[in-house]
């Protein structure tokens, strides 16, 4: 019986082989260019280099009609083109290197993204992939509807948008502006420093570890999901956090009190350092925790 | 079963309680007001929600006119009854026509998907409408609380961003791969 398990399995790995075909390809590219990846299925990911090139290699499935990879002036297209509607023999696992300084916008259907080493904007678009990328200075906006999306980032400021919604949105050591959404998963920041933070879920969990600089804002809504901020440094800020049944937990000093000798709700506005930035934390149920590093 | 419940409560809200007025034509007044008078929070929420609306509808309408198909339906099932708003106001039929016309974009869409991501999406809206029932439920007992009033149009704004982020990123990602 195990024996014609393994078999079983055994013949479906080597056909799963067969019917899929190695591809390498390379055209040259501009330096600071743009790569637009389109794929259905399967994987992509992305790595800058210090080449003036881009390289595709991988495996495409036995349905995969044709892979383009062809440059227009300083743009680079790359696309996975299948004759009818997507089967199982479809995916294509594609590892491209793009030079370091290209822009890039790659659109997927299921097939995860995931970049790293690329300085340029970043435009990640997939239905029910994941996406993981870093950010390096320059803007990222990366979206899923049932997959993950996370950012991370090496404290240079830029533009960060993360939006899923039913996946989670990690979003780690990226600085300047982001905004996190989900409808049902959690959003969670972890390091930087913040000009403007929104973050927002319907039913998730909001963690927010990080710096908010002078004249900062920070926002975090919720309907039935907990808040945990735990700020790093000094914070200059004017807070105001409510609940309608939940309670607050504050480190700064302050005590909430209940917005009402009835309701199960709690309120707290105070102010912190000079209050040159605002911070307004709102859920309807769940508990809310402020405190300092 | 979900759905059962959110219609039963759905049902219940419309029945049981006669909204006041209807917010809409005071909204679309202010907004076509050419002097900006000093918006309080509740206004300046409902206006973000008919502003949105009204974008995304404008958005989908003009890249949808011309491939979209002559008749869609959207499905009855996930749509209230009324965008009912405590127990006070509601957004009125202007905000349910442009809700209307962004779920049937997503109709459009969601036959393109798989089954999962499509169970995945329908999964989270029943959620949203599950948290615009708690509200509106809490703001029956609570009509004047703020935080609840925020929370409400926020949530139907999340809503809306549901109905065109989804319609939008699926059709551009369709679109590129020829789908």
């Amino acid at each position: 019986m195990m024996k014609t398990l393994l078999n079983t399995i055994l013949i479906s790995l080597l056909a799963t082989t067969a019917f899929a075909e190695d591809v390498n390809r390379t055209v040259d590219a501009a330096k600071d260019g743009h790569v637009e990846v389109s794929n259905i299925s399967g994987e992509i990911t992305i790595e800058g280099w210090n080449q003036s090139k881009v390289e595709v290699t991988g495996t495409i499935g036995r349905d995969v009609k044709e892979l383009i990879v062809e440059r227009d002036g300083d743009e680079v297209l790359i696309k996975v083109k299948l004759p009818n509607r997507s089967s199982s023999a479809s995916d294509a696992d594609l590892r491209i290197k793009i030079p370091a300084g290209s822009s890039i916008n790659v659109g997927t259907v299921s097939a995860d993204i995931d970049v790293s080493d690329v300085n340029g904007e970043q435009s990640l678009h997939t239905v029910s992939g994941n996406v993981t990328t870093e950010s390096r200075g320059e803007d990222v906006s990366a979206e899923s509807v049932s997959g993950d999306v996370e950012v991370s980032g090496d404290n240079s400021d830029s533009e960060v948008e993360a939006n899923t919604v039913s996946g989670d949105v990690m979003i780690r050591r990226v600085s300047g502006e982001v905004v996190g959404e989900s409808v049902s998963g959690s959003v969670e920041v972890e390091g930087g420093s913040f000009d403007r933070a929104d973050l927002n879920t319907v039913n998730g969990e909001v963690n927010f570890e990080g710096e908010l600089r002078n004249d900062g804002r920070l926002s975090i809504e919720t309907v039935n999901g907990s808040v945990d901020v735990e700020f790093v440094g000094a914070v200059s800020a004017k807070i105001n956090i409510e609940t309608f049944n939940g309670g607050i937990r504050n480190c700064f000093g302050p005590k909430a009190e209940r917005t009402s000798k009835y309701a199960p709700g709690w309120e707290l506005d105070f102010t912190e350092g000079d209050g040159e930035g605002r911070v307004d934390i709102s859920t309807m149920n769940g508990r809310v925790t402020v405190c300092k590093k | 079963m979900k759905d059962e419940k959110l219609m039963e409560a759905a049902e219940r809200l419309s029945k049981e309680i006669r909204p006041e007025r209807d917010l809409w034509p005071e909204i679309a007044a202010t907004i076509n007001a050419p002097a900006a008078k000093r918006w309080s929070p509740l206004f300046a929420q409902a206006a973000a929600v008919v502003l949105l609306v009204g974008a995304s509808s404008a958005v989908t309408y003009m890249t949808m006119k011309d491939s979209m198909s002559p008749t869609v339906v959207a499905s009855t099932d996930m749509i209230f009854e009324q965008a009912s708003f405590g127990n006070r106001y509601y957004l009125g039929p202007g905000f349910q026509d442009a809700r209307n016309t962004l779920v049937a974009d997503l109709e459009i869409e969601l036959e393109r998907l798989s089954p999962e991501t499509r169970a995945d999406i329908q999964k989270n809206r029943v959620l949203i409408h599950d948290a615009i029932a708690e509200i509106n439920l809490a703001l029956e007992k609570e009509p004047e609380n703020m935080l609840l009033q925020e929370r409400l149009l926020n949530t139907y704004r999340e809503e809306l961003a549901l109905l065109r982020r989804v319609s939008s990123l699926t059709r551009n990602v369709m679109l590129r791969n020829d789908i």
